[in-house]
């Protein structure tokens, strides 16, 4: 029957046919080279065909008059051209545009390491934070595996391209982490207070980066934490440092996740040899909710709350009490908030803001001394972009940075207050401009303004990236950054102003096939850095901005996810040439927080068998140097060369629960980071030293990670593979 | 009784609208016949571009877009070179989205987006494995709610929980009987009209000699 209605309806159609109007040509790309795959059609009818291995098509319609005749091609703009159909042949010879894509258009890849994004080209992902071996779960003890970066093992922060610590700053999802470190002991290593298991996507950039962000002046980490959850969960973590539970509810355009989690390294350390003595081991609490809510079809809002209590008491030599052992007696508090919200508003106009909010204490007693630090951290930014094409995007916003530090400290029964608070006001205006897809600048400012400081800045940024071949791309990168001084100056002077530090960064990065290098050039220009005059620390005069410093340096990172079946590895290499005389420095010297020569090498193996991955990772940074005030040199000792050799493997047992096993410094490498020494010299003229020791040469986890759904087969593969 | 007159309705109304649109009806109906004579990536392209262009000149219709995503998902598993594999699947996601926005109420629809994601999947396991396998359940998952009998969604399924089971080591032997079911139960299932999709067979028959 259907069969007839057809044989019909083909008649019929056939009896309109009586002219044939044959259309050919060939597509090109601009250059000339044959287009294959193209398709070319009458716009309207089905009437087209596809172009052959030589960019040729050819086809036939019935149509007459005036038509449309369209050749597409992906990636390429789409050519259209009105036909006269008279039943002739016509030839037509097309050149297709290469089209305007920002995912596939040049990157500016200067100072940064991009990663969550599946179209651009990443070299490090979100995973590899998670299962790099060595990290034990620490984001910043991840990043430790990338160029730019060198590992002061006795600090366990951020310390990047010849910057200090405090040099770096860290932001989720938009908004500032005032305090992104747990508290820790003097030498001790300390770890952030995020899990990196809340994340989806990381930008960390190591200079040179874009007028939105100041208030640091080497490096920025950009966290963006996940976004909807899939379905209801319970996540249970126990390891052999403490348990977690997290249950998450969806719903249709929103979630809500509360983790409690409870840590105690007592039953560890008591079976692991520690350096140190413990009175009380290391103990926290924390309690976290986290809250997502779509707000229309493109936006998101986000909160994320978290209360941590933790506290521990630590045995260190007093070298000023003839090396005594003397307990080191730490309480901290911490009250975290931070909110975000990104929406387009109207067809064009997109806006983010972002919001903290940070109450930190530390309450520390040791030996006659009592000191109590409080930090609350007030953050507010807001930033509109509005594409004028698609080639020249305007981005604006404002931000607050306030803050208020106090500090009590109880010395032998004489009580001590200092107190500042400061809000710095800034504003940041930047240009994207695509000259073509192979060529991108990037132009901007920002205005900061401190009001305890009384000082108004300005900053330039300027970077660029050019992309060579298809592979490959040059960026250049430019900018002066500002950051406040540290706040235990800013605590007895507010007669300094901000710290300077100008960035030339210049780099190469080629990813194809799987394989990815990356070579950085890069030269900092330290400025107006805060400097001690000899005076007595308490007096405001005694502060001023005379120092200065450089550091300059190769940074050198190939991946390679291609040559080893089942493997992926990477070697990052940093040369560091750094010098600085500021705080209480004689002179010019090398900072004792750099290393000349930084190594790391990355490895790691799916084996499917065993259904497990496993993971080696090799560090080395050759030795800092350390004060001795024995010495008339300053600065001139050196430390070991810091090693480590850590390991970490991943076992997914059934579909919801993996056992996860990993061991630093397996080798047992003897790491030492240089000594402390008496503030005052004993009665023979000397200082007496002891040597700062890691708080354990080696360090194990053990860990086992369950997932239960409704459907019982999610995992939280993502957390550890 | 009910089952004649809804089959009477249907075969009435595709013939009114074959007698609407009889150059659409047939040229799909070639074009559907020209899957067999394709034989590898450039074919597929050529035929995913003549849907494409049938799409385009009728806008009410999700079949078109429906083969021309199918097409470039196909050529995403026949590609050699890993780089080109997501630009032919970045083509089948376009038309995919606009399928779900088209005809939401369409388990195939659901079939052919989580067949998309499996394309995502394959170019890169080890980084992708976690989160397309989770969006491809999911996809499955609405497909099997819009209809529960849909061969194609059915047979998705069982490839689904035979690979996980292969890769805990459980026997994926225990799916055997539902996909032997499946075959066997195959041609029950009818096609709304000629031109809805009908792939899939081949495939089932492919497990369950397998499980031999």
């Amino acid at each position: 029957m259907k069969r007839t209605v057809i044989t019909i309806i083909t008649f019929l159609i056939g009896l309109n046919a009586f002219s044939q109007t044959i259309i050919m040509g060939k597509v090109t790309e601009a250059g000339g080279g044959a287009l294959p795959g193209a398709s070319a059609y009458l716009k309207g009818t089905y009437d087209g065909a596809t172009s052959n291995e030589n960019g040729e098509f050819k086809f036939k319609t019935s149509k007459t008059g005036q038509l449309t005749l369209a050749v597409e091609f992906m990636g390429y703009e789409p050519f259209s051209r009105v036909l006269d159909l008279k039943g002739d042949t016509i030839r037509i010879n097309v050149e297709l545009k290469e089209a305007f894509n920002q995912l596939n258009a040049v990157t500016i890849t200067a100072g940064t390491f991009e990663a969550g994004d599946k179209k651009r080209a990443v070299t490090i992902t979100p995973l590899d934070m998670l299962t790099t071996a060595g990290a034990a779960g620490d984001v910043y003890g991840a990043l430790q595996s990338l160029p730019g970066t060198t590992t002061n093992g006795e600090s366990g922060r951020l310390f990047v391209k010849g910057g200090d610590s405090e040099e770096s700053q860290t932001y989720i999802d938009g908004a500032l982490v005032s305090v992104p470190y747990n508290s820790s002991a003097p030498n001790m290593a300390t770890r952030g207070r995020f899990s990196p298991f809340m994340f989806k996507g990381t930008m960390f950039s190591t200079g040179g980066y874009s007028a939105e962000y100041g208030q640091a002046l080497s490096s920025v980490l950009l966290l963006n934490t996940n976004d909807m959850p899939e379905e209801d969960q319970l996540d249970l973590s126990f390891l052999m440092v403490g348990v977690e539970a997290a249950g998450t509810k969806k719903w249709n355009s929103g979630a809500i996740t509360g983790t409690l989690s409870y840590n105690n390294l007592k039953p560890y350390m008591s079976l692991a040899p520690q350096n140190y003595h413990w009175t009380d081991e290391p103990e926290s609490t924390t309690g976290a909710i986290s809250f997502r809510q779509k707000t229309s079809k493109t936006g998101m809002f986000k909160f994320y709350s978290s209360m941590d209590n933790g506290s521990f008491t630590v045995s260190q030599k007093n070298m000023d009490a003839g090396g005594k052992l003397t307990d080191y007696k730490l309480a901290n508090d911490n009250v975290f908030m931070n909110a975000s919200w990104n929406d387009k508003l109207g067809e064009k106009w997109a806006i983010s803001s972002a919001a903290s909010f940070t109450n930190n204490k530390d309450d520390i007693h040791f030996d006659q001394t009592h000191v109590v630090k409080k930090i609350q951290g007030n953050y507010l930014k807001s930033a509109l972009s509005f594409p004028f094409s698609e080639k020249f995007i305007l981005k604006f916003g404002g931000e607050l940075f306030a803050k208020t530090f106090t500090q009590n400290a109880q010395i032998s029964g004489v009580t001590h207050d200092n107190s500042f608070t400061n809000h710095t006001f800034s504003g940041f205006t930047e240009a994207q401009i695509y000259t073509s897809s192979k060529f991108v600048s990037r132009i901007g400012g920002r205005v900061e303004y401190s009001d305890y400081l009384n000082s108004f800045k300005f900053a330039p940024r300027l970077s660029t990236a050019y992309k060579i071949t298809d592979k490959s791309q040059l960026s250049l990168a430019y900018g002066w950054f500002y950051q406040n001084p540290v706040d235990d100056y800013l605590l007895y002077t507010d007669r300094i102003k901000p710290e300077r530090a100008d960035h030339y960064t210049f780099s190469f990065q080629s990813s194809a096939n799987d394989r990815t290098i990356k070579a950085e050039l890069y030269y900092k220009d330290y400025r107006e850095l805060v400097k001690l005059n000899g005076g007595e620390f308490y007096l405001p005069t005694s502060y001023n901005n005379s120092g200065s410093g450089y550091a300059r340096g190769l940074d050198l990172f190939w991946r390679d996810k291609k040559s080893i079946k089942g493997g992926d590895y990477w070697i990052s290499y940093s040369f560091v040439d750094a010098k600085r005389d500021y705080r209480n420095f004689p002179h010019e010297a090398i900072p004792s927080f750099t290393s000349k020569h930084n190594l790391s090498v990355v490895y790691k193996h799916w084996l499917g068998g065993l259904r497990s991955l496993v993971g080696m990772n090799f560090k080395y940074s050759s030795p800092r140097v350390y004060n001795d005030p024995n010495s008339t040199v300053f600065n001139g000792e050196k430390m070991l060369p810091y090693r480590s050799l850590d390991l970490s493997w991943s076992f997914l047992y059934r579909q919801n629960v993996i056992f996860y096993f990993a061991a630093n410094n397996i080798t047992g490498f003897k790491n030492e980071f240089g000594r402390t020494y008496a503030s005052t010299p004993d009665v023979s003229g000397n200082y007496p030293s002891a040597a700062v020791e890691p708080s354990s040469n080696r360090f194990f986890v053990l860990g086992c990670f369950i997932t239960l759904t409704r459907k019982g087969n999610a995992n939280q593969l993502d957390k550890i593979e | 009784m009910k089952k004649i007159i809804l089959s009477i309705a249907v075969v009435l109304i595709s013939l009114v609208s074959m007698a609407q649109k009889p150059e659409y009806y047939q040229t799909m109906g070639e074009k559907l016949g020209e899957y067999a004579n394709c034989k590898g990536v450039t074919d597929f392209q050529a035929l995913g571009n003549k849907f494409e262009m049938i799409a385009n000149a009728e806008k009410a219709e999700w079949l078109p877009l429906y083969y021309h995503a199918h097409c470039y998902i196909l050529m995403s598993f026949m590609e050699q070179d890993a780089t080109k594999k997501d630009g032919y699947l970045d083509v089948a996601e376009k038309s995919v989205n606009k399928l779900i926005e088209m005809a939401p109420a369409e388990a195939e629809v659901f079939v052919l987006q989580s067949f998309y994601l499996t394309g995502r999947l394959v170019v890169n396991p080890m980084e992708r494995g976690q989160e397309y396998s989770g969006l491809s359940e999911q996809a499955i998952g609405k497909a099997l709610a819009l209809d529960a009998t849909n061969p194609r969604a059915q047979m998705m399924k069982i490839q689904m929980d035979m690979g996980t089971a292969r890769f805990f080591g459980t026997d994926p032997k225990s799916f055997c009987p539902q996909a032997k079911d499946l075959l066997a139960k195959w041609d029950n299932f009818k096609p709304k009209s000629p031109l809805y999709p009908n792939w899939g067979k081949d495939q089932v028959a492919g497990i369950v000699k397998g499980c031999e």
